[in-house]
């Protein structure tokens, strides 16, 4: 149990990093150690699918992804932010969770939870057989992204070139 | 089972302010994507902790997966939506997208 908590603190502080660095490689790397954090975390809660989704995809994928979007617009990319949110988010996200922790535990044992009901079978069998509708949902949005990205990216012909 | 949920329960909502005040704070277009990512994993974390206090983890697991799939064709299109801005203001400042004139 106090390794979950270690871990969820990291996750905690990794994200925070990512807000807070002005360097946006390094927030970028920032999120990738937080998503193989929350990999770790799944892991350990018995999900070892899903956490090898969130190392592979999250952490490496949309890594890359970043990086080239980093890369492709440097130029530009100095933006200034507002240095006021950068030095009360501290102070602002301690209030919140303090405000959170007390609430969340109040919260949970008025809430009548659900009874647990234990299920059986494999990963697989409850992910083809139960959700065979949201793998199909999942195809339609990985051709709608690839139609979105191909859109978005086409070449202008010389009529509609202004 | 609810004295394991709660520490998750905390730290999802702790992520889902932080990327909130990153959305509502930040200017530069790509931070305010990174905002969108820490939200996108305070949900993933809270449905796999919600299966893992019910003892539902292999649902949970599956929507997680879905989710995932989902993140990532999001990402894909923002990202090139963010690269198509900058090609057009040369910025990436979300300022000078609030004027309507190209």
């Amino acid at each position: 149990m106090s390794v979950q908590i270690l871990l969820l603190i990291g996750l905690v502080l990794f994200s925070v990093a990512a807000v807070l660095l002005k360097d946006l490689i390094k927030a970028a790397i920032c999120l990738a150690a937080a998503s193989l954090v929350l990999g770790i975390l799944f892991f350990r809660m018995g999900a070892p699918y899903a956490g090898a989704f969130e190392i592979s995809v999250v952490a490496g994928l949309i890594t890359v992804l970043f990086m080239l979007t980093i890369a492709l617009t440097k130029t530009g990319g100095d933006v200034a932010e507002s240095k006021l949110a950068r030095v009360a988010f501290p102070l602002f996200f301690i209030l919140f969770l303090a405000v959170d922790v007390i609430v969340t535990k109040n919260l949970v044992q008025k809430i009548v939870a659900l009874p647990a009901a234990p299920e059986a079978g494999a990963f697989g069998e409850v992910l083809w057989k139960q959700r065979t509708l949201d793998l199909v949902g999942q195809v339609c949005i990985i051709f709608a992204g690839v139609l979105a990205v191909l859109a978005l990216f086409r070449k202008r012909s010389k009529d509609n070139d202004d | 089972m609810t004295s394991t949920w709660v520490p998750y329960l905390i730290v999802a909502a702790g992520l889902l302010f932080a990327g909130i005040y990153c959305l509502l704070a930040m200017r530069n277009l790509i931070k305010l994507f990174i905002g969108v990512e820490i939200i996108s994993k305070a949900v993933s974390l809270i449905i796999v902790a919600t299966g893992f206090a019910k003892k539902n983890i292999l649902v949970a697991q599956s929507l997680a997966v879905t989710f995932i799939v989902v993140e990532v064709s999001l990402v894909a299109t923002a990202l090139a939506i963010i690269i198509n801005i900058y090609r057009h203001t040369k910025s990436l400042d979300i300022r000078k997208l609030s004027r309507l004139k190209g």
